[in-house]
């Protein structure tokens, strides 16, 4: 008779942590049975969709301001900006909340402030910016005339415009400073990098959004320029900070970069969202399906490299060699 | 005054009474029944509703060496309560707090169940305790405190051990101390505490037991442990980080690093969009 394997006596036992390869000696052993030595985190789609709106959230803000509001492609990236700024505001919060399970579980956030807890400070960052961006798209739907005249008068845009560019470029970047804020080794290894990385990716996207939003809503051949330009430059920043990143962590960037998840980085966000979209924006000629298809490439690579963040935390939370000795 | 506990793991006999005193006292779920294969523990780890647990290491002598070198290793393991604690600094709500007693205790009606204590934690003590689910004998919602509809209804919260607040408020020493018969597990305050370890520690090494304190007199961030260990081996053999860091220690570079490339992307987006 076959003597039963491991993982078959206990098929649970392999989800607690139990190594499926061979274990030394206990006399030679260097960790506890290849026991996880920390929890993995319990973060689903729900934080990595947050953190992947509020990186268009906040890039979206820099560029209402940066919008040169005296041409027409201009008003229409700034007005975008605003009601996307706005939307993104309200958008965040509910997916939060789908992560507490209530929404009660959101106001206990707003009981204090706490400045050595990431979480609080950008808790506090968004409610700030929801409120003045709700202000500032009151202003835009005012002028729009939707909302009567005299609102437009008493939104100051010339002050909300800089201060939503600030809050905004907070919380695309805040969420890098809580995740590598923590003892899971791989964020933790990145704690230069996974915030530049948040803030590059998330202006790489609000790029692509606005550049996608404008094709649809007509011909502004010289914005959209520009914007192909900023998001050029952001991607490749983005692009140089995760290799850079890669080679940096070496092992303990290993559930991040290699094996499936790894691949999956590479295929969407290097080679698709990056490489790919940079090339089709180059491509000569300007169409609608052209700028929507790139824009929609570099989002799903923006998506791809959160999700591929939050899930190679939870298995590096599973390497106890690299839990032990953790990065400074 | 900071209360704490000393696990003196030389005198550890493996019993387990710890582990059932805590789920006992604290009206902990049990953790269903698996078989790890790994010594004497099923437990296997500490978590939201488990918050004592004994690590059994093996050691078996070598091959070329006398059998009297083999040895078995027992630690019960429980939250640290660290001076600088992450779980702490982590939590957004204020929930997580230092008591009277300066021990880190979850107010259960505060947590919001947003778990970045978790990832937070340098030692992988503190988890969330999960949905209300009865199917599997193994999820569950109840930590005697939080056992009221809303929070079986939806999302879990946070848990560890309290060092047995509801006890120490009343002058009782929490349950896995008290019922501990080998005193491997000492309950006090903690200078006194530490006095008595260092003791201990030169005692067995007259006797030839190399041993060390971990958590104490150590220079780390996460500063003294209000619970505190007499080993005999490595840390990480009793699955221990060797050098834990308090994780709020990387803030700065990292505040720093998304500001500079946030304010190198708004210099490049100015120059590329002025008229």
């Amino acid at each position: 008779m076959k003597a039963p394997e491991l993982g078959a006596i206990s098929p649970d036992a392999s989800a607690r942590g139990v190594s499926d390869g061979p274990v030394l000696p206990p006399h030679q052993a260097d960790t506890y049975y290849e026991r996880p030595l920390l929890k993995r985190p319990h973060w689903e789609w729900n934080v990595i969709l947050y953190l992947f709106l509020g990186g268009i959230m906040g890039g979206s803000s820099s560029l209402v301001l940066l919008a040169d509001e005296h041409d027409e492609g201009g008003r229409v990236l700034a007005r975008n900006g605003r009601y996307l700024g706005v939307t993104l505001a309200l958008v965040c919060p509910a997916i939060l909340v789908s992560h507490l399970g209530r929404p009660e579980r959101f106001l206990n956030m707003l009981r204090i402030v706490k400045l050595k807890s990431p979480m609080s400070v950008g808790v506090w960052g968004l409610f700030a910016y929801g409120n003045l961006a709700a202000l500032s798209a009151a202003g835009q739907l005012a002028d729009d005339g939707v909302l009567p005249g005299w609102i437009a008068d008493l939104v100051p845009k010339a002050l909300l415009d800089p201060v939503l560019a600030i809050f905004g470029s907070f919380i695309a970047g805040y969420t890098g400073v809580l995740i590598s804020a923590t003892a899971i080794p791989v964020w933790a290894k990145g704690k230069r990098h996974i915030p530049a990385l948040s803030v590059c990716s998330g202006v790489a996207s609000a790029c692509a959004a606005h550049a996608a939003l404008l094709a649809l809503e007509g011909d502004f051949p010289e914005t959209a320029a520009k914007l192909e330009r900023l998001e050029l430059v952001a991607s490749l920043a983005e692009l140089a900070g995760l290799e850079h990143f890669r080679r940096y962590a070496g092992e303990i960037g290993k559930p991040m970069f290699d094996g499936p998840r790894g691949r999956k980085l590479r295929t969407f966000t290097q080679y698709g969202g990056i490489l790919g979209a940079t090339l089709l924006n180059l491509l000569p000629g300007h169409s609608r399906v052209k700028t929507v298809a790139a824009s929609a490439l570099t989002l799903l690579g923006g998506y791809v490299f959160r999700e591929t963040l939050i899930e190679a935390g939870k298995d590096s939370a599973d390497d106890p060699r690299a839990a032990s000795r953790q990065p400074e | 005054m900071a209360n704490g506990f000393f696990t003196d793991t030389t005198l550890c006999i493996g019993c387990k009474a710890c582990e059932v005193a805590c789920k006992q006292w604290n009206q902990l779920p049990a953790d269903g029944y698996e078989f790890s294969g790994n010594s004497y523990d099923n437990t296997m780890a500490l978590g939201g509703a488990t918050w004592r647990h004994v690590a059994f290491v093996e050691q078996q002598a070598p091959p070329d060496e006398p059998p009297s070198e083999s040895r078995w290793l027992m630690m019960s393991d429980v939250c640290k309560h660290c001076t600088n604690a992450g779980c702490h600094e982590a939590c957004p709500t204020g929930a997580i707090v230092r008591n009277e007693f300066d021990d880190v205790y979850i107010q259960p009606d505060i947590c919001n169940g947003c778990g970045y204590c978790v990832p937070s934690c340098p030692f992988g003590v503190v988890d969330l305790i999960a949905h209300a689910d009865y199917s599997d004998g193994r999820g569950f919602v109840s930590d005697g405190r939080t056992n009221d509809d809303a929070t079986q209804k939806s999302g879990g919260i946070a848990g560890k051990c309290t060092l047995c607040y509801d006890r120490q408020k009343v002058g009782f020493t929490p349950a896995c101390a008290k019922a501990c018969p080998t005193e491997s597990i000492v309950f006090g305050d903690v200078d006194q505490l530490k006095a008595q370890a260092r003791a201990r520690v030169e005692k067995l090494a007259e006797r030839g037991v190399p041993a060390y304190l971990y958590g104490v007199d150590t220079d780390t961030s996460v500063g003294d442990l209000n619970a505190f260990f007499l080993l005999t081996d490595r840390p990480e053999k009793y699955n221990l980080p060797e050098r834990p860091v308090l994780p709020s220690t990387r803030q700065p570079a990292g505040y720093a690093s998304g500001a500079f490339a946030a304010a190198a992307l708004a210099y490049v987006g100015y120059l590329i969009f002025r008229r």
